[in-house]
C-alpha cells in the first residue's frame, strides 16, 4: 500500500516538472551570445565552456573545488585507515603485466586533457579524473599496500593542498595586480594568440591546480572507501 | 522536443520512487543518481540548439550551442560524485554499526 503512494506521488510531481518543463520552450541567450562573441579576446580561450569555468565565473569554481576537498577530508576521516582491503587479489600475472603496460598511457591521456583543457575538450576535471583512475588501478588490480607504496596517502594528500593552494594563490595574483580576485587578462596573464597553448592567461594554470587536487582528491575517496576492517 | 521532456520527467520519476519506496540505503543512493542524472540531462538538452556545433571558436563554424548550461552541468556532475562518495561512506558505517542497510530495521535499533 505504502508503495502504491510513493508510486502515485512520484508521478504527480514528475508531470508536474513535465509541465514546468514544456513551458520553457524561450530560453534567452542573450548572455550565452555575449559569451561566444566577445569570449574569445577577452580571455584567449578559445574553448568556451573553460574560459566560463575558470575566468568568468572562476570563484564558482574555487568552491566547487572545494566541495571535493572537504569529501575526501571528511571520508578519510569517517572509515578507518587500517590497511587490510575488501578485495582479494586474484588477478593472473597476465592482468598485471598488462595493466602495467596501459598506466603509462592513461597518463599520458590525463595530463593531455589538463595542459590542453583551453583548446580542447576537456580540462582540469576531466582530466583529473583520469589521473585519479591509476591509482584506482592500482589498488584495484594489485591490492592497497602496492598502491598506497607507489603514492602514499600523506604525499597525494599533500598534492591536493598544493593544487588547493595554487589555485587561491593564482587568484591573489589578481588582487595584487590591481584588479579583482580571479582576474586573468586584467591582472596582466599573457593572453597570446588564441589557438596556442601558451594562451588564455590564468587558465592553463588554473587547470593544473585544478587538475591536480581532483586527481588526488578522488583517489584518496576510493582508498579511504576500499578500506576495511 | 515533448519526447526529450517527457523522457526527463520519467527519470525524475524513477529517482524520487526509488527514493520514497526503497528501504534498502543502497537502492536509496542509487535513486539519488538516477535523480540527479535526469537534472543533467535537463541541463545538457537546454542547451542544444539545431545545427549547432561544440562551443570551441575555431574554424569556420558560425553556430555554437549554449556553453552555459554546460559550465553548470559539469559543476552538477562534480559535486554529484563527491555527494555519492559521501553518502558511499555513511553507509558503509551505519552497516559496521547495525549489521543490516534497511532503514526501518535501523530505526527500530536505534537508542
Amino acid at each position: 500500500m505504502r508503495k502504491l503512494y510513493c508510486l502515485i506521488l512520484a508521478i504527480l510531481l514528475a508531470s508536474m516538472f513535465f509541465m514546468a518543463f514544456s513551458g520553457l520552450q524561450e530560453v534567452d541567450m542573450e548572455l550565452s551570445n555575449f559569451y561566444l562573441e566577445t569570449g574569445v579576446e577577452e580571455t584567449g580561450a578559445i574553448n568556451m565552456v573553460t574560459a566560463i569555468l575558470f575566468d568568468y565565473r572562476g570563484f564558482d569554481t574555487l568552491g566547487e573545488a572545494t566541495v571535493i576537498f572537504a569529501a575526501a577530508t571528511i571520508i578519510s576521516f569517517l572509515l578507518p585507515k587500517k590497511q587490510t582491503t575488501m578485495l582479494k587479489d586474484d588477478f593472473s600475472l597476465l592482468v598485471h603485466k598488462s595493466i602495467k603496460s596501459v598506466i603509462p598511457i592513461v597518463f599520458i591521456l590525463g595530463v593531455y586533457l589538463v595542459v590542453f583543457g583551453h583548446l580542447s575538450p576537456g580540462g582540469g576535471f576531466t582530466g583529473g579524473v583520469i589521473l585519479a583512475v591509476i591509482a584506482i588501478l592500482w589498488t584495484v588490480v594489485f591490492d592497497l599496500e602496492y598502491s598506497e607504496s607507489k603514492l602514499s596517502y600523506s604525499t597525494k594528500s599533500l598534492i591536493e593542498d598544493l593544487g588547493a593552494l595554487a589555485f587561491v594563490i593564482i587568484g591573489l595574483f589578481g588582487m595584487i595586480a590591481g584588479s579583482t580576485f580571479l582576474a586573468s587578462g586584467q591582472a596582466g596573464f599573457y593572453l597570446g594568440t588564441p589557438g596556442e597553448i601558451l594562451s588564455g592567461g590564468a587558465i592553463p594554470y588554473l587547470n593544473m591546480a585544478v587538475g591536480a587536487k581532483v586527481g588526488a582528491g578522488l583517489a584518496i575517496i576510493f582508498n579511504s572507501l576500499i578500506k576495511g576492517e | 522536443m515533448e519526447l526529450t521532456y517527457l523522457v526527463i520527467a520519467i527519470l525524475i520519476c524513477v529517482g524520487l520512487y526509488a527514493i520514497a519506496s526503497k528501504r534498502n540505503l543502497l537502492k536509496i543512493v542509487i535513486g539519488i543518481n538516477i535523480l540527479e542524472s535526469a537534472v543533467i540531462f535537463l541541463f545538457v538538452f537546454s542547451s542544444y540548439r539545431p545545427g549547432g556545433t561544440v562551443p570551441i571558436i575555431s574554424g569556420n563554424h558560425e553556430l555554437f550551442v549554449d556553453p552555459v548550461p554546460q559550465a553548470l552541468a559539469l559543476t552538477a556532475i562534480v559535486i554529484g560524485a563527491s555527494t555519492t562518495a559521501l553518502m558511499l561512506g555513511l553507509v558503509i558505517e551505519l552497516y559496521k554499526r547495525y549489521d543490516t542497510l534497511n532503514i526501518t530495521e535501523i530505526r527500530k535499533m536505534r537508542g
